[in-house]
């Protein structure tokens, strides 16, 4: 069964026909990819900080007031409140107007200058655990600082002479005793922000949309019995799916090009590699999904029906299960296999390996011949359905 | 005026039955989905590809390894033969984190004033599986680390201990994933679920040309309204039942609050969401249209929902934004029902603000709509 660039060309230029007489809903599908990127990047990197909590100082020494008030300093956390219990907390907690709190307990500075511990607990909010867990991060490093701070200037405490000795040359807080030193190289993105890996990430997901509107313009066809008169020609079955897609992998790929642009000036996101292979493997992405919209096109038949479908087979999975977010090793296995079958899985490793790693096509070439067999089997899958499905 | 809507309910069930694919998908799939999601993801990181270069061999550098893969969080690799093994393994996203473990490792470890030093490699490519290693690291080096200093010190474990904060977490005192993620993903998927109806409801009448058959019935444009919102409402809340259930037997989301609260604030939510879904369907003339807007309006509530980041940690400005957004409120009312047991008494001020805005909305929406009807 051969394929006719003629004919191909033909559909093409009718589907293209119909984007651009409705220009409503062209402009729309050319948006929506790179407006769906900037809410996501910003919505899903939002730095942590301003904290509420609340405080229970029940030492109310010099120490513990100092302590709070060390803890307090910068925009990490906010103080919300001192109080004088803990069903204060536990009612603020409850109202959501703090996520953490510090409980001194008496006999803070008492315990820390004799080096009998650290008499501190910090309640967070596990309904949200993000902020609580960051607070803890946070008081964690910065008690640490504190205590040997503290320790150097009380020169009383007993354990000050070896403390002088063995621990202040080579650096050792004693809050942590951490003795092994961890010297930390990370590659490709050194300050681990989230925002420099999740923005080529979420390309995968963005790029998918046209996705959703291939999707529907066989149903939509189908509605309008426009389908009818199409199969009428002596188009082949195959040539009709592949020309529908043409419109959708040039509005996909005038993307691949303004989004690398947007994410370098509004996130500061690098571009490593080579835009040309960049390019390339992203069209071989847009016929991958575009095909795997198609199906979705083949086997329903109405608009509200592939509307559903296709965000749920489309944009949810390629949302969560293609290792943006959560590390597909750490999925179960049979997600994995299923995550192995979205073309959004391979195509984040080659966005992330293009802008920061810079990698050349010696590396992500199984990722393309993935992305490849993927397009394929989708299109043979929907050509065999759509023969069959229209008798 | 009752006589003159139950044609049209009934009209749009038929439909509905018609085409019960579009029902199927909209019932189970956004449960399913949310199975499977919550399934894959709320759980802690595990397994993650990690390669060791131990240039030391020896009882310090075994230990070191073995307090690794104890942690849980890694999947040892094989050893690496040298460093280029490593960088290309890095390179092609094979592993997440490497150690290399340097020769003199165990001389440092036994001498009194020896620096032991491990070199972390991290693949920042992928930054939060990134973290996720470097925390389970830094937890197992700590505690070889602990040991000896107090060796050295020559002191009694016993009496250094207690330097670390205690934590208590309060309403997740296991910090269970699936307990805080679930919630909040059920909410999303309400919205677009019933946003998504919404929308379809005048926008296809209107491809299909079948709009211009209602609007010359004898019956108002109020009618019409109802009688469209009744089924969207009701799919929009058995898919709420269906997912709250499997939330709760499925992944033990407990309902700490009160249930006929937590029906009757879902109702309400459910509304506002109509009422944009309907002004949605009004603007677009396509169904294709409708769905795009649906897709940019709902990712845009998500952004001030404060699923993915704390509200309070976002410009005072978006703060306000947020305040706007039903969606924000409603989260706050789901997580605080269900996991936090609360009522009213702690509430009132979020479930104001959504009666507030439905209100607001609805008002508007309704206004909006019969002019583009009539």
């Amino acid at each position: 069964m051969g394929v006719s660039l003629r004919r191909l060309w033909a559909v093409a230029r009718k589907e293209i026909n119909h984007i651009m007489r409705d220009q409503t809903t062209f402009i729309l599908v050319l948006l929506t990819p790179v407006t769906m990127l900037f809410l996501m990047a910003y919505a899903l990197t939002v730095d942590i900080q301003h904290v509420p909590v609340a405080v229970l100082d029940s030492d109310r020494s010099p120490t513990s007031r100092a302590f709070v008030q060390r803890m307090m300093e910068g925009d990490d956390l906010d103080l919300y409140a001192y109080v004088d219990s803990l069903g204060e907390i536990e009612d603020m907690l409850m109202r959501g107007t703090i996520k953490a709190a510090l409980v001194l307990a008496p006999g803070f500075e008492r315990d820390l200058l004799t080096l009998r511990g650290m008499p501190l607990q910090i309640v967070i909010d596990g309904t949200e655990p993000e902020s609580g867990g960051y607070a803890v991060d946070h008081i964690g490093g910065r008690a640490e600082a504190f205590i040997s701070e503290l320790l150097a200037c009380h020169q009383n405490g007993p354990f000050q002479g070896v403390m002088v000795r063995h621990m202040q040359p080579s650096g050792v807080a004693l809050g942590s005793v951490q003795a092994i030193d961890l010297r930390v190289r990370t590659l490709y993105n050194p300050s681990l922000k989230p925002r420099v890996d999740l923005v080529p990430g979420l390309i995968s997901l963005v790029l998918g949309f046209p996705a959703l509107s291939v999707a529907l313009t066989l149903a939509q066809e189908r509605e309008h019995g426009t389908l009818e008169q199409v199969m009428a020609t002596p188009i082949r079955r195959a040539e009709i799916l592949l020309g529908k897609m043409i419109p959708y992998i040039v509005v996909g790929l005038v993307n691949v090009i303004v989004i690398p642009a947007t994410a370098r000036v509004t996130f500061r996101i690098p571009f490593a590699g080579s835009f040309a292979l960049f390019f390339l493997l992203s069209g071989v992405f847009l016929f991958a999904i575009l095909s795997m919209g198609m199906i979705i096109g083949v086997f329903i038949h109405t608009q509200p029906a592939a509307l559903a479908l296709s965000f749920l087979v489309v944009f949810f999975p390629g949302f969560f299960l293609t290792g943006i977010f959560f590390p597909i090793a750490a999925m179960p296995e049979m997600m994995r296999m299923e995550a192995l079958a979205l073309p959004g899985t391979h195509y984040a490793v080659i966005t992330r390996g293009v802008f920061l790693s810079g990698a050349g096509l010696d590396v992500l070439w199984p990722y393309g011949v993935m992305l490849l067999g993927l397009g394929l089997a989708f299109t043979a899958v929907s050509a065999l359905f759509f023969k069959k499905k229209l008798g | 005026m009752l006589k003159r809507i139950w044609p049209l309910v009934v009209k749009e069930f038929l439909h509905l039955i018609r085409d019960w694919w579009m029902p199927a998908f909209m019932l189970f799939g956004g449960a399913f989905e949310l199975l499977l999601v919550g399934w894959a993801t709320s759980r802690p990181i595990s397994n993650l590809p990690l390669m060791v270069l131990d240039q030391d061999q020896s009882v310090a550098s075994r230990a070191v390894v073995a307090a690794l893969e104890n942690t849980g969080t890694f999947e040892l690799e094989a050893q690496a033969p040298d460093l280029a093994v490593i960088q290309d393994a890095l390179d092609r996203g094979q592993v997440n984190a490497a150690v290399v473990i340097p020769p003199d490792f165990d001389n440092e470890m036994a001498s009194f004033t020896g620096r032991p030093t491990l070199l972390i490699l991290l693949n920042g490519a992928e930054s939060i599986p990134a973290r996720a290693a470097l925390r389970a690291i830094e937890g197992a080096t700590s505690e070889m680390g602990e040991r000896i200093t107090l060796r050295r010190l020559g002191l009694d474990p016993e009496e250094l201990s207690g330097f670390e904060p205690s934590l208590r977490v309060w309403f997740n005192e296991t910090l269970s994933e699936a307990l805080y993620t679930t919630p909040a993903e059920l909410g999303l998927m309400l919205e677009f679920t019933v946003l998504l109806f919404a929308a379809m409801s005048f926008s296809r009448e209107r491809e299909l040309g079948t709009l211009e058959q209602l609007l010359v019935m004898p019956v108002s444009s109020m009618e019409l309204i109802v009688g469209k919102s009744v089924p969207a409402v009701l799919v929009g809340f058995c898919d709420f039942l269906l997912m709250l259930g499997m939330v709760h037997f499925a992944f033990g989301v407990p309902v700490r609050g009160s249930l006929p609260l937590l029906f009757i604030l879902a109702f309400g939510y459910l509304l506002v969401e109509l009422s944009k879904g309907m002004v949605i369907s009004v603007i677009s003339r396509t169904q294709h249209q409708a769905f795009l807007l649906v897709m940019m309006i709902g990712m845009a509530d998500f952004l001030f929902t404060g699923y993915a980041a704390p509200v309070e940690s976002m410009p005072p400005i978006i703060q306000g934004v947020a305040n706007l957004v039903p969606a924000h409120h409603w989260l706050t009312i789901l997580r605080g029902i269900l996991l936090k047991g609360a009522t009213l008494d702690e509430l009132w001020p979020n479930v104001l603000a959504m009666v507030g805005l439905g209100l607001v909305i609805g008002t508007f929406s309704l206004r909006y709509v019969r002019r583009a009807l009539d």
